[in-house]
């Protein structure tokens, strides 16, 4: 049954493009491009609370792009794109009051919606929210629970919208997904969602515990002969396969993760010989250290939405 | 606010209160106030500082997505339009009536170059565009973009509306040349010496003029999704300028039919693909009609005939605003729309529209025009920059 | 010219069939108002009627054009209808018209050519429904040629040929209460469309005498239409009054 309330394409449905030149391109894109930063050397990215008006408070991240990114944008040679970086818009509504046919509740509460626009990812996305979507949306929504002062709020609401205008990467785009495989790009979105609707949460007034960000750090390998490397901040497309990945949203001031998600077999971490700490303990460590580098530039995109709205008064 | 603190005073409080208090309060009283100028040789100003035929400033930013074959920003003030054109595949197999609608010596394209803007090939255009639904629009107001719509709720009627006019405009103005779309594929000439080696034999084939005809094997799908980020007033505008510089961005992969795995393989060099050959520049200018008098069908059911309207001077009665804002669009009924085009100068009208009121007649719309021939200068010039 | 019928059916509280001539559109229209609408508690004005409009297209259900449509139609007869009047505030009038016959709409068609008619059956079934209104109109669809001829509701194969299509409401009292344009046109092309549609639609000579002569005298004005449509539907409503007399 065709979408009644959208305009629908052919009704035999379209197949993506197949590019001919995987194997022998011409065009020199065939080769994946490899990480140039240090394994603690965060990507670097763009925030700015405010870009959207009509809401009560937003915020819009972008990361900077690969370098291979940025050269194919400058001098386009190929059609496929390297890499991807991502793009999150965020809004924040309220706090409101419920409607009529939700009940008493003495907390604030939270909705929030993760959508990601059909142009985001190299497969075109559907216009209806996903499972993938939606489970984003309750990670994020445990992510920032912990951190709102919900109950200053009561019978009230807040709805949190994040559209994805791009997305990461879960792999390189020539690789075929391997039996380890799994959307790590997702991992990268949420950290990025975490850390947006924080800005924009600061940016609508609402009362917090402490600015909570996201963080991401993965253990990789390039090649199958040595054990998993911890890398913080990590770009599927870089590396040739991941053995395990951990997303936190961590508070700095507190010291407290609320939320964690770690995927994949962390057992095979390579760590130095002193650390006598395990895989995941590891990767949690790295995953927290990201979250605290992210904070600082949300710190100051926070700083920049109080400046602004002194300014107003 | 002023206070009575002032102990033993026996005067009230003022009833002073902040322009934006006043603004939330008497809405309509507001705007007028700000409209009606203080002396009838001044012009008028709106609530947000413009004057009554001025637009916002627009900026258009494009080809900053990875995965868009073309794409765009358009900032209209406050309203963000984000617009994004991916393009799949559609075989010929796929279709269902394909060979019975098609009849092969229809499908000759040799004459496309020269009699680019002859009726008939526009016709012919527009009807495979519109049957093989080859332009697929989307808008999508479910970001968050204003406090009532409700994320991840379906599109709203306005969202369903909009979607259907970009669709619509689409259409009627041809923007998208179905060449642009198809897939050729000469066939071997199987009578000829290639015969045994139909890979190398293809490109010579197409100069010879005996062999089987040419045949469309696929066409490119343009799905056009735009997302509104933020929603400020004249949506509209803001998408269909998304649209417009999203497709002039599109550049379509050189895609060839591959005999050997029956199917359509493209090449991802970019200096293959090509860009969509757009027919024309429409440009959509939208208007509002503000009634000084607010309260005049509240009182009075009797409404003056058109004529006697026209003849009664006096006290301004409505403002026609370019460019509506959030706040002008909720306190006005009547909306205008005009999409116009230039040609060699000439100012075209694609599409006009009036429609929730009485106010705006055809000397009005006679200066719409006007301002919207003005309002493509101004963005063509923006489209151009980018 | 097939002339409309009005309240045709029971259950609503007016009703009318209105079919075009040239077009062959048949629209069943259905009014009910004013009516309480508790699930739109929020949405409802405090001091004026809420107008709905639904249409539902003959063959299939309802899509992306419908709320297009549904949209201009409401505008256009919001702001006819007097929802000020005692016992409208806060209640709804609901117009729902089914287009019962005619050419399919096609996936992205402007609906131009079916305007007039859904709009005229949104008239007569108010009118028959009692709610009440400051003003009629009439609504008429022009298309313009290769060769520059006016012609006046073009039919679906006709429409499609032309180089612009025009669709103009004008109300009885002369207001351009609706106009839809497209295709390609200059303002003068308009101008002329203009001329034409207030003389069809008021049937008064305007300051070309021949276009009314053109419409030949037996063809009344579009207003006259409609009123003789009301008029016919009263004698018949009164006529045992009539007949006791």
């Amino acid at each position: 049954m065709a979408d009644r309330r959208r305009i629908n394409g052919p009704p035999a449905g379209t197949r993506p493009p197949v590019y001919a030149s995987l194997k022998e391109s011409k065009t020199g894109v065939s080769e994946r491009t490899l990480r140039q930063r240090q394994p603690t050397e965060l990507r670097k990215f763009y925030l700015k609370t405010g870009m959207i008006p009509t809401a009560s408070g937003s915020s819009y991240l972008e990361f900077a792009p690969s370098a291979a990114l940025a050269a194919a944008r400058s001098n386009p040679k190929s059609l496929i794109p390297p890499s991807s970086a991502l793009k999150v818009a965020c809004t924040v509504h309220g706090p409101k009051p419920l409607p009529r046919s939700v009940p008493f509740s003495p907390n604030l509460l939270l909705t929030t919606h993760v959508k990601f626009a059909p142009f985001a990812a190299r497969k075109r996305k559907g216009h209806v929210r996903d499972t993938t979507e939606r489970d984003l949306g309750v990670h994020l929504e445990t992510a920032l629970r912990g951190a709102i002062i919900a109950e200053r709020w009561p019978k009230s609401g807040l709805d949190i919208t994040l559209t994805i205008v791009e997305a990461e990467d879960d792999r390189w785009w020539g690789d075929a997904p391997d039996s380890h495989d799994a959307s790590w790009g997702m991992l990268n979105v949420l950290a990025g969602c975490i850390t947006a609707a924080s800005a924009a949460i600061a940016d609508a007034h609402i009362d917090c515990l402490d600015l909570v960000s996201g963080g991401v750090a993965a253990l990789v390998s390039d090649d199958a002969s040595t054990a998993p490397r911890l890398v913080l901040d990590v770009d599927p497309a870089e590396h040739r396969s991941i053995q395990s990945a951990c997303v936190v949203a961590y508070m700095p001031a507190r010291d407290e993760i609320t939320e964690l998600w770690l995927k994949g077999d962390s057992s095979r971490a390579a760590l130095e010989k002193s650390d006598g700490r395990t895989g995941h303990e590891a990767l949690i460590d790295g995953a927290v250290d990201a979250a605290r580098g992210a904070n600082t530039i949300l710190t100051d995109a926070v700083r920049e939405s109080i400046a602004r709205s002194f300014a107003q008064v | 606010m002023a206070s009575s603190a002032t102990t033993g005073n026996p005067m009230p409080p003022s009833l002073s209160m902040p322009p934006s208090q006043f603004a939330r309060l008497q809405p309509h009283a507001y705007l007028r106030a700000h409209l009606s100028p203080p002396s009838s040789d001044q012009p008028s100003v709106r609530a947000n500082g413009r004057a009554t035929s001025q637009f916002r400033v627009t900026s258009v930013n494009t080809g900053s997505l990875t995965h868009a074959n073309g794409s765009a920003v358009v900032r209209i003030g406050d309203t963000t339009a984000v617009c994004g054109v991916r393009a799949e595949l559609l075989h010929t197999s796929d279709i269902s009536s394909w060979g019975v609608s098609q009849a092969p010596s229809k499908q000759n394209p040799t004459n496309t170059n020269e009699a680019k803007d002859s009726k008939s090939e526009d016709e012919d255009d527009q009807g495979q565009i519109q049957d093989l639904n080859l332009l697929v629009p989307n808008l999508s107001l479910s970001t968050g973009c204003a406090p009532g719509l409700t994320p991840g709720a379906p599109p709203s009627a306005l969202a369903q509306s909009l979607s259907h006019q970009i669709l619509s405009l689409l259409h009627t103005t041809n923007l998208v040349r179905a060449d642009d779309l198809r897939i050729w594929y000469q066939p071997p000439n199987f009578d000829s010496e290639e015969f045994h080696n139909p890979g190398e034999g293809m490109e010579v084939d197409t100069e010879q003029s005996g062999g089987p005809e040419r045949e469309i094997k696929a066409f490119w799908v343009l799905y056009i999704d735009i997302m509104i980020l933020s929603m400020a007033g004249n949506a509209f505008d803001a998408a269909w300028a998304s649209v417009l510089a999203a497709l002039r961005d599109t550049k379509l992969p050189n895609a060839w039919w591959d005999d050997d795995n029956e199917t359509i393989l493209c090449s991802d060099d970019f200096a293959e693909a090509h860009r969509l050959t757009l027919r024309g520049l429409p440009i959509a200018s939208s208007f509002c009609c503000f009634e000084g008098d607010a309260a005049a069908g509240w009182r009075a059911n009797v409404i003056p005939d058109a004529e006697e309207q026209k003849k009664k001077k006096g006290s301004q009665q409505k403002w026609i605003l370019a460019d509506p804002d959030g706040y002008e669009e909720g306190l006005t009924q009547e909306r205008a729309c005009v999409v116009v085009d230039k040609e060699n100068g000439k100012t075209i009208i694609v599409k006009m529209e009036k429609h929730g009121g009485w106010n705006v007649d055809s000397d009005d719309l006679r200066k719409l025009v006007d301002v919207s021939s003005q309002r493509w200068d101004d963005l063509k010039q923006a489209l151009e920059q980018c | 010219m097939v002339s409309p019928i009005l309240s045709q059916l029971n259950r609503p509280d007016g009703s009318a069939a209105y079919k075009c001539p040239a077009t062959g559109y048949n629209i069943l229209g259905a009014v009910n108002g004013p009516v309480e609408l508790p699930a739109r508690r929020d949405a409802l004005k405090p001091e004026e009627a809420t107008v709905e409009v639904f249409v539902k297209p003959g063959t299939t259900t309802a899509g992306v054009a419908e709320r297009y449509v549904e949209g201009i139609l409401r505008s256009v007869l919001g702001k006819v209808v007097l929802g000020r009047e005692k016992g409208f505030p806060r209640r709804g009038v609901i117009i729902t018209l089914a287009i019962a016959g005619g050419e399919n709409m096609d996936r992205g068609d402007s609906y131009l050519t079916i305007l007039p008619s859904l709009l005229h059956a949104a008239l007569l079934s108010m009118i028959s429904a009692s709610v009440p209104l400051s003003m009629t109109f009439s609504a008429a669809l022009f298309g313009v040629t290769k060769t520059g001829d006016i012609v006046r509701d073009p039919s679906p194969t006709a429409a499609k040929a032309s180089v612009s299509l025009h669709v103009f409401a004008i109300s009885s009292k002369g207001h351009l209460l609706l106009n839809e344009s497209e295709g390609r046109f200059d303002f003068d092309t308009w101008e002329l469309v203009h001329q034409r549609a207030l003389s069809v639609c008021q049937g008064t000579a305007s300051a070309d005498g021949d276009v009314t002569m053109g419409e030949g005298a037996a063809s009344a004005s579009l207003h006259g239409l409609i009123r003789e449509a009301v008029e016919d539907q009263i004698y018949s409503d009164y006529a045992y009054k009539l007949d006791s007399i």
